[in-house]
């Protein structure tokens, strides 16, 4: 049985010895400059990128709508550019945002790649990591844990006082929580705080915010909180069983090597060799077999498109093309979209499983690895995901063939199929399309995105104070 | 200052035998072997699909032919996508750089290139965001671990297990004992770090060539650097535990914390908003042209290409001489913007090798993707054999366009071969020089701290 009245002795004098020391808060100012420096920098960086990004948009959409009057499949060539902007809460996490394109180029029959990402234009000081909130409170706040806490148990058997507390009514168990409870009091109150003011405050001057925005920063807030407690969790334990604090520090650095550097990096390579993704020049290949197989608007015999020269002449009853009430040639253009869209996505989604095959591995390993799975949870919850950045490929796709679709249905009913080219259209027909807005994932989706990350999370919780009971039940640790 | 011999060898026997060496050892070698199948296996495929390129040109080639027999070939010559590839040079499997974020291979159609030049490769965002697990990986970041590991408790244990004094009272010299010991560390360290390098030259087959044995010494600079920092914290003579975390916490500093801000304060100081804005120069350039008169469009074409000024151009009507300078001029237009892009592009390579002139890890993970020719100015100079070949294959079809020639009349396939770019023999002499400084450095400074914390206290002890 546990005697709360104990714990709560031991947490709060686990809190003052923390406080009595210069060294954490020391190391604790350290911190708090980096992480205010990577805040500020971050907010800074992403209102300047959006500023830019909208300000690039607005001159691509002034540029659409003062078009003057051209033929619709020059307008549909003359397409349209679209600029990702960050999300409201990238500048806490970057996650994938720096190596992700930053805008696409929208055209008749092409579907391009998101282009101009900003590891493209880097040297390479990028791959050493990017200084972000997320990355001190994921990376550098556990290794302040480490060091506060290392000593927490092994030096009271190193000087005897851990018998002392034994011989009285305590039990081990109560000890270890009452270390985890005053350590995991000092981690939340130097940390959370931080963090929520910062995110709340970043959101406040670029606007106001969002309920939804508010949402995602108090599930933050709350899984931070969690990921704290674990690694709290974990030092208790490895302070408790190591034979002297020195043990106790090199395991538990070690352990920090193996979660922060060893297992992220060998996870993902494993990932991507587990599950070998096209190259583009292959991917492009089978796309490009699998729409000739289907009909080839190019060759006059081919089967798939002489049946449909058939059955529009059937359906409007007359003998020629030329007769038809419609243009024949948009009609074919737009079939031919139809085609390659199509089978486009079809193969664009296969890629995109194929990825999400890779990137499983280190949501399987977040079970290992409680690191893993804050980075997930974060990145899903700040929109800097995978899945975010595919949801912006997805609808600028959908936007663009959207778009194509309706400039050749005015080509189809306006323009004549006799001296096709020489014809223009009223710019009016294109300047009444909507603009591209995207759509960011709601809260739910980022959540089931980390469905494994959030159990991963729960699970290493529940699993630590079942090892810290584990660890009280033996003798062996208490000496 | 003499090494007692019979002590020296106790101590290689009692280092050799501790667990240390063996985990720190094995588990490198283990991670090595790991980063040379990746590095192997991430460049192999890529050369693989390089090696397909040739039959793909030739294959697409045949269809364009196809489909444009009995046509102009200024009608056909919108369609071909004309390849590019950009070798791995032998190195590169050492150090994948930014091989795996950069396109390695691009086609172009005779159309604007600045639009075509910055198609990327399609990859997995995640696998560029945690990186390569490469041989330069290992160097850079686990092998500091490892020395940190052999050296932090070198004095500072036997000072805390009291085996100290019984050293400082039989060893006829303080100096001599520390030195030993930490020579005993430094050879197995160096042993260990020749070891994992000849594996990698023979599994990742590195030619016995002058950028080979420069990976080498930058290596082993950096191995040193990683060595003396370690000293001079152990001339600190603090405990094994303060040694532990000042180590590791300069490790994240430099590795971790340094590059971070180095990498904020770079884009602060040379951002490239011309990556949007060529985009939109180009478009809006040639697009622009359809609505305009012909003649200005031309007469910028004439500028460039004299000779096609004899070749009528109707201002009524479309004609595909016409057709390719408003492409052309969308490249004139946008010309301006795309040569700042490539120069801020080459300003922020100056500034981070200023950098890292303050911070050995940059500087090493820079020469070793400077020798691997796996950085962003070797892509650039990619991006230039792009623009080249896109000249001549222009060059090579205008007099076809201008001249109403059928496509099946010429030679698809006659266009000048694509140069791939060379291999580049970057000096790393600066990188060199800047880890060697801080080598040097820190010696000094560990031989000042040796002097005050240990020997001192010995010579007042002896008087």
């Amino acid at each position: 049985m546990m005697h709360f009245k104990f714990i709560t002795v031991i947490a709060r004098q686990e809190w003052a010895s923390i406080f009595r020391s210069k060294i954490p808060l020391a190391l604790f100012s350290v911190l708090l400059v980096v992480s205010l420096l990577a805040t500020f920098t971050g907010w800074q960086y992403v209102s300047k990128f959006n500023h830019q990004q909208r300000a690039a948009h607005q001159q691509v959409h002034d540029q659409w709508m003062s078009q003057p009057n051209r033929h619709p499949h020059r307008v549909a060539h003359y397409g349209y550019l679209v600029f990702r902007e960050k999300s409201a809460l990238s500048f806490f996490d970057f996650g994938l945002d720096s190596y992700v394109g930053n805008s696409v180029f929208l055209e008749a029959h092409r579907q391009n790649t998101v282009n101009m990402s900003e590891a493209g234009f880097s040297n390479g000081m990028l791959r050493f990591g990017e200084l972000s909130m997320a990355m001190v409170l994921q990376l550098l706040v556990p290794l302040f844990i480490i060091f506060i806490g290392f000593q927490t148990v092994a030096s009271l058997k190193q000087n005897g006082v851990l018998k002392i507390l034994l011989c009285q009514r305590a039990s081990y168990l109560d000890i270890l929580i009452g270390k985890t409870a005053g350590l995991t009091a000092v981690g939340w109150t130097l940390f959370l705080p931080l963090l929520l003011l910062s995110l709340i405050t970043g959101n406040l001057l670029t606007g106001q915010v969002a309920a939804e925005t508010l949402l995602r920063i108090v599930m933050l807030t709350i899984l931070y909180a969690l990921y704290f407690l674990i690694i709290v969790i974990l030092v208790v334990a490895v302070s408790a069983v190591s034979k002297s604090s020195k043990n106790a520090l090199m395991s538990l650095v070690l352990i920090w090597m193996l979660f922060f550097i060893v297992i992220p990096k060998s996870a993902q390579t494993l990932g991507s060799s587990l599950h070998q993704a096209p190259d583009k020049i292959a991917f492009e290949q089978t796309i490009e077999q699998d729409v000739s197989k289907q009909g080839d608007s190019h060759n006059p015999d081919d089967p798939y498109f002489a049946n449909l020269k058939a059955n529009t002449l059937k359906k409007y009853g007359v003998d020629s093309i030329s007769k038809l009430p419609v243009n024949y040639g948009a009609l074919v253009m737009q079939e031919g979209e139809n085609i390659s869209s199509d089978i486009f996505n079809r193969h664009f989604d296969h890629l995109i499983s194929i990825y999400r095959s890779q990137n499983a591995v280190c949501s399987i390993l977040a079970f290992a690895d409680p690191y893993l799975a804050i980075r997930n949870i974060s990145m899903n919850l700040s929109g800097t995901d995978f899945e975010s950045f595919t949801a912006f490929q997805k609808q600028t796709e959908k936007y663009r063939f959207e778009k194509t679709k309706k400039l050749n249905e005015i080509h189809l009913t306006q323009i004549k199929y006799q001296n096709d080219n020489q014809q223009k259209v009223s710019a009016k027909n294109w300047q009444q399309q909507p603009d591209f807005a995207f759509q960011p994932l709601p809260v739910a989706e980022n959540l089931s995105a980390g469905s494994f990350s959030l159990a991963a999370l729960v699970l290493w919780v529940l699993a630590g104070f079942g090892v810290l009971a584990y660890v009280s039940s033996k003798r062996e640790y208490q000496l | 200052m003499k090494i007692n011999h019979k002590v020296l060898l106790l101590e290689i026997k009692n280092f050799l035998l501790g667990k240390t060496v063996l985990t720190g050892v094995v588990s490198l070698l283990v991670f090595g072997f790991y980063s040379f199948y990746h590095g192997k296996q991430l460049i192999g495929r890529q050369q693989q699909t390089m090696a397909s390129v040739p039959g793909v040109q030739k294959q697409h080639l045949q269809q364009i032919l196809a489909h444009g027999t009995g046509k102009m070939v200024g009608t056909t010559a919108y369609y071909p996508f004309f390849y590019t590839t950009n070798p791995a040079s032998p190195w590169a499997k050492f150090s994948i750089g930014q091989r795996d974020v950069n396109p390695f291979t691009l086609k172009v159609k005779m159309l604007a290139i600045e639009g075509q030049l910055y198609d990327s490769e399609l990859t997995n965002p995640l696998t560029l965001l945690v990186g390569n697990l490469d041989a330069s990986f290992v160097f850079i970041f686990l092998f500091p671990l490892l020395i940190i590991a052999f050296t932090y408790n070198v004095v500072s244990e036997e000072q805390e297990n009291g085996v100290w004094k019984i050293v400082q009272a039989t060893s006829n010299g303080i100096g001599a004992a520390i030195a030993g010991k930490l020579m005993v560390r430094l050879a197995v360290i160096l042993v260990t770090t020749l070891l994992v390098f000849t594996a990698a030259v023979v599994a990742l087959q590195l030619p016995a060539s002058l950028p080979t044995l420069k990976l080498l010494i930058v290596v082993v600079l950096y191995v040193m650097f990683w060595f003396t920092v370690s000293v001079l914290i152990i001339a600190l003579g603090k405990s094994s535990s303060f040694n532990a975390t000042a180590l590791v916490c300069i490790w994240i500093f430099l590795a971790i914390l340094f590059p971070g801000v180095a990498n904020i304060a770079i884009n602060n100081s040379i951002p490239v908003p011309e990556a949007a804005e060529t985009a939109i120069r180009q478009r809006e350039g040639y697009h622009a042209k359809w609505d305009e008169p012909k003649k200005p469009t031309m007469e910028k074409f004439y500028a460039v290409y004299p000779q096609y000024r004899t070749y009528p151009i109707p201002e009524d009507s479309y004609s595909p001489g016409w057709y390719y300078a408003m492409q052309f001029s969308g490249d004139l237009e946008s010309a301006n913007s795309s040569e700042k892009l490539f120069e801020k592009v080459m300003q922020r390579q100056t500034l981070s090798e200023r950098i890292a002139s303050f911070n050995p890890v940059i500087a090493a993970q820079q020469s070793l993707n400077k020798v691997a020719n796996t950085d962003l100015t070797s892509h650039i100079r990619y991006l230039q054999s792009v623009k080249a070949h896109h000249r001549q294959i222009r060059e090579y079809f205008y007099p076809f366009i201008f001249v109403d020639t059928p496509t099946e009349s010429i030679d698809w396939a006659g266009y000048p071969a694509y140069q791939p770019k060379q291999y580049v023999n970057e000096p790393v002499f600066a990188g060199m020089i800047a880890i060697l400084v801080w080598v040097v450095g820190s010696l000094l400074f560990s031989l000042i701290f040796f002097k005050r914390n240990f020997i001192k206290i010995i010579d007042t002890q002896n008087a």
